[in-house]
């Protein structure tokens, strides 16, 4: 076919469907439906179709319109009565005065604050003791939101979803409140002086029963109080647990170069990164910057970086990779050892010792190997072999002897020594700790730990053990299940209510200042460590400033230096610098790893692989709402865990998705529901930490199943050997997978997303290009709609956004950040599962290719502002109207929830409040509202609005200033909390705007463009950059 | 027994029809016009303060300018009532023994806010903006009347939507220069509109009356 035709055809296609759209407007399904499966599938459901999807029917989720939404249990009747009483009392009460409504000001107002405007604040929160340097929003003294911040080498200015939803668990009203010793209510002083007491009696013994078991911390000052407290007390043992430690990565440095390090990834200079069961840009405390450094990489050209995952279960990392083997936890080693043969036998210096390394152990595909290393050969000194948190120590091993000997040392990875006070958190140093409390040789155990009796290994038994300590005093932020088997309890304070310091993973300090005083009396850890060497009542503030003074840090003024500190969140010149000349001695090692290798992998049988969670982490932050109704990044799963196997194996069990299975591990037992995952390696089975809890915290009980039941502490990871069997029992989960299809009328429409190669994406004559160009306006030949286009060029700005799906890696940070500055409300699980979920962005996570080895698209899609927008003219009201610069507006007061808008919003996006869901906020959680946001109630229709209040805030400071908003200076909520910086928003009007730009990429396509439109949300398409010697029918993969 | 209904009763009938018919009519009618009154509208109401604090004295005798106090006005969406500190700049010196001011020292000492009674309240779903108002020129007697004159402050404008629109949509008649702002004497030289226009212009003022910019 010549160009010509080729031109004619698409033209004439288009006429097409212009013309169905117009002449059969009312013809159920249009004649482009196919027998096949589709390209792009959401679930197993709708990968098994064979037509376009189901129009009406699919449109909303079951439940949705159901009867009786109110589920207050009133009647119809009921209410009337209430009503028409209601309404003669307020005809009474208007009659008489109104009460006045009060204004208090501040009796001293600090110098810094203008009432009505926020001031931001720098602090820093650290996940596992390593710090995330954020900026938090304050109104009047009250947090609301919270941001990165951009000076922070960590952070880059943007968050992850959990450090977004902060914001609301300061504020959870479900915190522990009252300090007690069993259930007698405690005053700090009294505390202090019994503490004192204590301390005293210990003395005498040089604090030989004195242990206490920490979270791990990089805080200077907490390590100045270690000292200062094994100083008093020689006999006294500090050690470290989480129930998500980085041991390997640090033995694993151990074994390769001698001494404990932690390893820094850089990923700029990175061309080709192996990831083994490394979700790099989904955990770990360099997972901002390493998405951003990533994100930088994937613009398509000849410079776009490569990623090969290897793991279990699908990450977002996973998802992004170009080429993906999906290979069981424990033998992910197994495939490192394989890749180092290859390399090995090409003469690589350093790795010949561990050629041998392989010999007996599993076979893989050869040509997906071969391929991985030459890979790596050829990008010597700018490749990168990441091992994940998961593998053990031999793995971080041969990944550090390979990195080595690639010559990646100094360019793409820096190892630099633990800053945590401890090298290590995991199971070993607790399992020390644990034979000493059975023993008896612990007299006074202080537990700062997060909630170890409920993330400890089960074989140790801790909750059953606490009871043989004579005084356990646990901190923490809720009553929760450690809470319960100490005598005593401390309630902790909040990290925006503390004072103390971190450092970030290069070292360099953040000073953590609160953000709003402890609201329930909660104590900070640094006075409880101080209470010890009896500075107890010096205070947090007093101690840490004291600390600082002392360093010695800069030159000058130490209050001034202060000052800067507290302002910018960096302690500049604290970073330090990387090890430098570490060398692997090849054959000690390879000696050292082979018997770890043997025992670790290869094992036959169902593997059981643990996971923390991306949302609830490893049960910390399960009673966050925010978190608990996010859908998960790959599963969309909310509200609870699941097993989660591959089709294969599900297929074997003759499991279906929602059957609970038990699951059998040495003896121990737990039942779960089983969810079929694309992508999951086969006889494996995940389990998600962090859920089944059973503390006193409202959300988080009763929430899922608690994986950690079966979780020893020598199949800490990955254990071999488990069973699973089906029950009579089978649940139904609340996913947002298949909620809010988008499918106009039913009839087949184009393929939501669209993706390509580089080749593809670098050649502009390419089917991709061709399908792209289809999929966009045309200024010569518009597509026909409704309402008449508006110009909008003659105004000041034209508001629009560009979402850059080749960056874009589901990590989900956007969809917290939207809901923390737009104050939307949770739900609950039942109503997800009805498909009433309120998150402004949904992100779209589309499959292609078989079950087993899919490639993922992620399409996050909040409302796209069309310029002819469909729900403006079904609107009975003029509730959803446009604004002069082409936003869609949504004005709450005039709706009066008839949802025609969302019947006919296309994309749908728009969010009904179906219940009064704000009706049981605490005083406590209205707090944490967006000043500058209406909160909705009942029958109120919402979505996204560009962060209008942003927009206006910023166009009346502009204005007063007597200049126009520069492009950058406003960023939507989404847009700051990118790590990878995929979201561009500004004004089309000014042609260098980086959003103007993004319009002209040749790879814009707009969503539903074909209906008319014109959306001002466009996307960039995703492109990948697939190694060319693999084919693309070939998957990669393991091969028996 | 005669009949029940008399032909006089034909009088009453139609009497009652028409009051049932003008009532249906009227009530309505009677409502709207009672929500456009000043008493529906709390309009000329003076509010009663824990503090009998006159507005006369200070800005008329004392010729205070009114950001002394609220002192936000030009940066902030609020204005600001002011902080009880600002009151004892003055009143730490002068009438510092005047019972009228107890409760202003009890506030200081003990640090306890006084808590101020609202005049101007606006839906929670508005979001009024005064620092945009006052730099553009939009003077301070144009929505809060001669607070000068009140001896408690009373609302003095309606705060209906559509009083806002109609400034909104021609806002020249208001626009004074940026410096005459909190002047509660300050009359336009020439004709108002024809000096409004040129004012506005010069003032940068650029009204907008999409949804958003009050309801977010």
């Amino acid at each position: 076919m010549s160009c010509d035709d080729n031109h004619e055809a698409r033209a004439k296609d288009r006429e097409n469907r212009r013309s169905l759209r117009v002449v059969d407007a009312g013809t159920p399904a249009g004649p482009r439906a196919s027998s096949s499966s589709p390209t792009y599938w959401t679930s197993a459901e709708d990968r098994a179709r064979t037509g376009p999807v189901p129009g009406a029917a699919n449109e909303f989720a079951g439940g949705t319109f159901d009867v009786g939404a109110d589920t207050s249990g009133v009647s119809r009747r009921g209410f009337i009565q209430v009503a028409s009483l209601s309404t003669a009392m307020a005809a009474v009460g208007a009659a008489c005065q109104k009460p006045p409504h009060k204004i208090v000001p501040f009796v001293r107002r600090p110098e810094e604050v203008v009432p009505g405007n926020p001031l931001h604040f720098a602090t820093a929160f650290g996940l596992d003791g390593y710090a995330s340097g954020l900026l938090v929003e304050s109104h009047e003294g009250r947090p609301t939101k919270i941001e990165g911040n951009p000076a922070h080498p960590q952070t880059l200015g943007a968050t992850t979803a959990i450090e977004q939803s902060l914001a609301l668990s300061v504020y959870d009203d479900d915190r522990a409140k009252q300090l007690r010793t069993g259930e007698r209510p405690l005053a700090w002083r009294t505390f202090l002086e019994e503490v004192s007491v204590r301390a005293s009696h210990l003395a005498q013994s040089r604090g030989a029963g004195l242990r206490f078991l920490t979270a791990p911390t990089t805080s200077p000052l907490q390590g100045d109080l270690r000292k200062r407290i094994v100083e008093r007390f020689p006999g006294a043992k500090f050690v470290s647990y989480t129930s998500v430690p980085d041991d390997g990565a640090v033995e694993g440095a151990k074994l390769a170069f001698g001494k404990p390090l932690v390893p820094r990834y850089k990923l700029a200079p990175a061309n080709i990164i192996l990831s083994l069961d490394a979700d790099f840009l989904g955990e770990g405390s360099e997972q901002t910057r390493l998405s951003r450094e990533f994100a930088a990489r994937r613009e398509p050209s000849r410079q776009m970086s490569r990623l090969y995952a290897v793991e279990p279960a699908m990450t977002i990392t996973g998802a992004m990779a170009d080429h993906r083997a999906r290979v069981r936890g424990s033998d992910v080693g197994a495939f490192l050892a394989a890749v180092i043969s290859v390399l090995g036998s090409r003469g690589i210096a350093g790795l010949a010792p561990l050629a041998s390394l392989a010999h007996g152990q599993k076979h893989w595909d050869p040509k997906f190997l071969v391929a991985v290393a030459n890979d790596l050969e050829r990008n010597r000194g700018t490749s990168l072999v990441i091992a994940g948190r998961r593998q053990p120590a031999a793995v971080h091993a041969l990944a550090a002897a390979l990195n080595a000997a690639l010559g990646n040392l100094g360019s793409t990875v820096e190892y630099g020594a633990p800053l945590t006070a401890d090298p290590t958190a995991g199971a070993a140093a607790l399992g020390a700790l644990v034979e000493e409390i059975a023993a008896g040789g612990v007299d006074t155990l202080v537990i700062t730990a997060s909630n170890p009796v409920y993330g400890a290994p089960v074989d140790f038994k801790l909750a059953k053990l606490l009871e043989r300590v004579p005084n356990s005093i646990y901190y923490g932020l809720y009553e929760d299940e450690t809470a319960a088997a100490c005598k005593t309890v401390v309630p902790a304070a909040h990290p925006l209510e503390s004072w103390s310091d971190l450092r970030a993973t290069d070292g360099t300090v953040s000073i953590v200042q609160p953000l709003i005083a402890p609201l329930w009396g909660g104590i900070q850890e640094v006075d409880l460590l101080a209470a010890f060497v009896n500075e107890g009542d010096v205070g947090a503030h007093a101690l840490l400033k004291k600390f600082w003074a002392g360093q010695g840090k800069a030159p000058g003024d130490f209050d001034g230096n202060w000052e800067r500190w507290l302002a910018d969140g960096i302690v500049p010149g604290t970073a330090v610098p990387a090890e430098s000349g570490l060398a692997v001695d090849g054959a000690a090692l390879a000696q050292a790893v082979t018997p770890m290798l043997a025992t670790a992998g290869g094992k036959q049988g169902m593997e059981v692989a643990f996971a923390a969670d991306p949302k609830t982490y490893d049960g910390r932050f399960a009673n966050n709402v925010w978190l608990q109704e996010l859908p998960h990044p790959i599963t969309k799963l909310t509200w609870e865990n699941a097993a989660m196997v591959s089709e294969t194996t599900a297929k074997s069990l003759d499991l279906e998705d929602g059957d609970v299975v038990e699951i059998s591990l040495r003896d121990r037992r737990v039942q779960a529901p089983i969810m079929r995952v694309p992508g999951h390696a086969d006889d494996s089975v995940t389990l998600p930490l962090g859920y089944g809890r059973t503390g006193g915290e409202k959300v988080a009980t009763d929430v899922g199943f608690n994986a950690g039941a079966l979780r020893v502490s020598d199949g800490f990871w990955f254990d071999a050997g488990v069973t699973l069997a089906k029950t009579e029992r089978s649940v139904k989960f609340s996913i947002t997978q298949d909620h809010w299809k988008m499918s106009p009328d039913g009839r087949e429409t184009p393929p939501p997303v669209i993706a390509g190669t580089l080749a593809e994406a670098l050649d502009p004559k390419s089917k991709f290009h061709e399908e792209l160009q289809d999929r966009r306006p045309d200024p010569e030949n518009p597509m026909p709609f409704i309402h008449k286009p508006v110009d909008y060029s003659g105004q000041q700005y034209k508001w629009a956004m560009a979402i850059d799906l080749s960056k874009c890696t589901g990590c989900s940070a956007c969809v917290v950040a939207c809901q923390s500055e737009n104050n939307i409300t949770t739900v609950g699980k039942e109503n997800v599962r009805k498909g009433r979920e309120m998150q402004w962005i949904r992100i779209d996570r589309y499959y292609k290719g078989s079950f087993e080895d899919p490639e993922v698209v992620i399409q996050p899609l909040a409302c796209v502002h069309c310029e002819t927008a469909p729900c403006e003219y079904v609107c009975p009201v003029n509730a959803t109207v446009h604004s002069d610069e082409g936003i869609n507006e949504m004005v709450y007061n005039r709706c009066i929830g008839t949802r025609y808008c969302s019947n006919n919003c296309p994309y749908k996006v728009r969010r009904f409040n179906f219940l009064n869901y704000i009706e049981d906020y605490t005083a406590a959680r209205e707090m944490g509202m967006n000043p500058d946001v209406t909160v909705r109630t009942r029958g109120i229709m919402e979505k996204c609005t560009y962060c209008i209040q942003r927009i206006e805030r910023k166009r009346i400071a502009t204005r007063i200033e007597g200049r126009a908003i520069l492009d950058g200076e406003l960023e939507t909520a989404c847009q700051q909390g990118c790590p990878t910086k995929a979201i561009v928003f500004g004004s089309l009007n000014d042609a260098q705007s980086k959003v103007s730009q993004a319009h002209a990429d040749p790879r814009r396509y707009d969503l539903l463009h074909e209906i008319g439109t014109r959306p001002r949300t466009i996307y960039l398409a995703r492109v990948t950059n697939p190694n060319p010697d693999l084919g693309q029918a070939e998957k990669a993969g393991e091969h028996e | 027994m005669g009949p029940l209904f008399r032909p006089r009763h034909n009088t009453l009938a139609q009497v009652s029809l028409f009051v049932v018919a003008a009532g249906a009519a009227g009530v309505p009618l009677g409502l709207m016009l009672y929500a456009r009154t000043p008493l529906a509208r709390g309009m000329q109401d003076p509010i009663e303060q824990p503090i009998q604090f006159d507005h006369r004295h200070h800005v008329r005798d004392d010729n205070i300018d009114c950001r002394y106090c609220h002192n936000t006005v030009d940066r902030s969406p609020a204005a600001s009532v002011p902080q009880t500190q600002l009151c004892m700049n003055c009143h730490s010196q002068i009438w510092n023994k005047s019972p009228m001011l107890e409760q202003v020292r009890e506030s200081f000492f003990q640090n306890k806010p006084i808590k101020w009674n609202r005049v101007y309240q606006l839906p929670e779903f508005v979001y009024f903006n005064h620092s945009i108002h006052v730099n553009k020129g939009v003077g301070c007697v144009s929505c809060h009347g001669r607070v000068d004159e009140m001896p408690a402050v009373e609302k003095a404008t309606p705060l209906t939507m559509s009083w806002c629109l109609e400034c909104h949509r021609r806002p020249d008649a208001n626009i004074r220069p940026v410096e005459e702002v909190t002047n509660m004497d300050w009359k336009p030289p020439g004709d108002p509109l024809e000096f409004g226009t040129k004012q506005a212009a010069e003032n940068n003022v650029h009204t907008r009356t999409s949804c958003t910019t009050c309801h977010r």
